[in-house]
């Protein structure tokens, strides 16, 4: 049995299009027009590149976007003035502060200085305890983004048997979450987990997320499961070139799964469509008018 | 019966010794913990807990004031009055007691409690630390069933847990506490397709559902942990009433290899653990205090 591709592509241009319709309803209904702020302070490489496709793909879909580049010198002081306007600006429904930081700047004081309703990125420790509680929150774009492609192949996940591989807080801890809402039975393995090769092999849906290049192999897949590979790890071939790669190995586990993302063009692309969906979501709420469905847990 | 018997109260005897030392370093230092228990309309109901806590408050060094509002107040003005809590540097933590009239969202009150005065562990923030690894004011009976199981002779890392039941207040948050422990833990609820095969494979069993016989022995993986959480009263064939647990104890009690009994087991750490919230809420207090106002050292 050879799995089915999930285009993650295919399916974040879909909601892309989902959100800019929203947006220009909202503009042309409501005279409101979503915004989000990106914060970036320094200059790391790859944070502005990320920095500049979120922003591209903002307008895109019809919402303003505002960069704000700070000199990586920047004093936490100033840094908290900023976040501080942000809040209090009424254009702006969502904020992010591109990670990492500079090493002299505390991230956690940092993400909880924003408002959490402006958290697109979900990271506020508010936003942490309001999903842990099943409360409206600001769900994390990643997981919220492996969600959306769970619920689009299988409709309900109740009842299914779920592994969620790593427990960061960016990823695993809030996939648990999210699966636990959907009525999944969840099961967190790490790298304390005994017998993670048969963890592996319970699981209907299984989601990789632990930052280690190809580390699940086919043998560890029940035949006919989902497999999200959140992984995205850049290695170097035999013949000496770079590839990017997920924590599970491809061609072995889609000989035996159900469906199974690609790396890259699966999960990866989902992330900026999650993040305009969160943009949307804080636009509606903070303007009491009801939240687009299925953009959101 | 094979199985050890955990004494509840012999664990919450110790904890309570340990919170009265601390309680009695900090009111020599002028910071007296005190707790004020908030109920609204019928004091009845929640009497006997109350009466309880007041014990317990007691017995660890704690002050404790009863507030009981009409059953007739409004949600605006409880918000006022935990605004005003918030406010007075002479309470330490704040209790709501359950139940509350309809037309009171809990939860619209939980929130409203300083995050540093929430000595149920109740706020959004509360739990986010938890998830977040970092654990400040847990929810009481949540912590409690954790303290319970590390005072077994039992490696927490690596060990398979079975959380049955995915309550906002006991079943996740036992799960993410033992995650951060480095246990591998599964959650299961009223959708798992079949629990048996999760619990058989554990090496600690929690359950949190509130209904009795729901965990047999039959379910039990041989020398596992069972520890109860469930409290619920039911007729015997002789018409008394008793309380027992979600476990059916005595098939529970061959196989396990240690069990909590239903009374006598979670409960009274509970009353303990929420007493060392109310020390550690004041001690936080305190250095906040220090931190804004006494930085003339």
């Amino acid at each position: 049995m050879t799995a089915r591709v999930i285009d993650g592509k295919a399916f974040a241009a879909r909601i892309r299009e989902e959100v800019a319709g929203h947006v220009a309803r909202l503009r042309a209904g409501h005279g409101i027009q979503p915004g989000l702020a990106v914060v970036l302070v320094g200059e790391d490489p790859a944070s502005q590149v990320y920095v500049g496709s979120k922003g591209k793909q903002t307008v895109e879909a019809g919402m303003a976007s505002f960069e704000h580049k700070l000199p990586a010198e920047t004093t936490e002081k100033d840094l908290l003035a900023v976040i501080d306007r942000l809040n209090a600006d009424p254009k702006v429904h969502g904020i992010l502060v591109q990670l990492p930081l500079p090493s002299h700047l505390d991230s956690d004081l940092v993400i909880n200085r924003i408002d959490p309703a402006k958290d697109v990125d979900g990271f506020h420790i508010s936003n942490v305890g309001l999903l842990g509680t099943g409360q409206k929150s600001m769900v994390p774009c990643t997981p919220l983004g492996c969600l959306m492609l769970l619920r689009d192949l299988h409709g309900s996940l109740a009842g299914m048997n779920a592994v969620v591989v790593g427990r960061s807080n960016i990823v695993g801890k809030p996939m648990a979450q999210l699966l636990l809402g959907d009525s999944a039975t969840v099961t967190i393995a790490h790298s304390r987990t005994k017998d993670l090769a048969s963890v592996c092999r319970g699981a209907d849906i299984l989601v990789a997320a632990v930052g280690r290049p190809e580390m699940i192999p086919g043998d560890w897949v029940k035949p006919g499961a989902t497999v999200i590979d959140v992984g995205i790890n850049r290695i170097t071939t035999p013949e000496g070139k770079t590839r990017l790669v997920g924590d599970v190995d491809y061609a072995s586990a889609a000989e035996v799964a159900g469906a199974i993302t690609p790396v890259p063009g699966g999960v990866g692309p989902m992330t900026i469509a999650c993040l305009l969906a969160n943009t949307l979501t804080a636009a509606c709420r903070a303007n009491s008018l009801p939240e687009p469905e299925g953009l959101t847990a | 019966m094979g199985a050890t018997l955990i004494d509840g109260k012999a664990i919450a005897a110790a904890m309570q010794a340990r919170t009265r030392a601390e309680a009695e370093a900090l009111a020599a230092d002028g910071w007296m913990p005190r707790l004020v228990s908030v109920s609204v309309g019928d004091v009845a109901a929640a009497e006997l807990y109350v009466r309880n806590q007041r014990r317990h408050a007691s017995a660890a060094g704690v002050e404790f004031e009863e507030r009981n509002y009409p059953g007739t107040t409004s949600l605006e003005q409880l918000s006022g009055i935990l605004a005003g809590l918030n406010a007075d540097p002479r309470v330490h933590g704040i209790i709501i007691q359950r139940p509350l009239p309809g037309h009171i969202p809990v939860k619209a009150l939980q929130t409203a409690i300083h995050p540093l005065k929430d000595v149920e562990g109740m706020h959004p923030a509360s739990i986010g630390k938890i998830v977040y690894n970092d654990l400040g004011l847990g929810p009481c009976t949540a912590v409690a069933a954790v303290e319970i199981l590390k005072s077994l002779p039992l490696t927490v890392e690596g060990l398979d847990v079975c959380v049955i039941g995915h309550s906002e207040i006991v079943g996740k948050p036992i799960a993410f506490l033992m995650m951060g422990l480095g246990a591998t833990v599964t959650v299961c609820h009223h959708m798992t397709r079949q629990v048996a095969v999760h619990s058989r494979a554990a090496d600690a069993v929690f359950v949190a559902v509130g209904r009795p016989g729901l965990v047999t022995g039959s379910m039990l993986k041989p020398g596992a942990a069972l520890i109860d959480i469930g409290i619920n009263r039911v007729t015997d064939a002789d018409g008394g009433m008793r309380t027992v647990g979600d476990a059916d104890f005595d098939s529970c009690a061959a196989v396990a290899g240690w069990i909590t009994p239903v009374p006598g087991g979670v409960g009274p750490v509970t009353v303990a653990v929420l007493m060392q919230n109310a020390v550690s809420a004041t001690a936080a207090q305190r250095a906040q205090y220090r931190a804004a106002f006494a930085a003339v050292d």
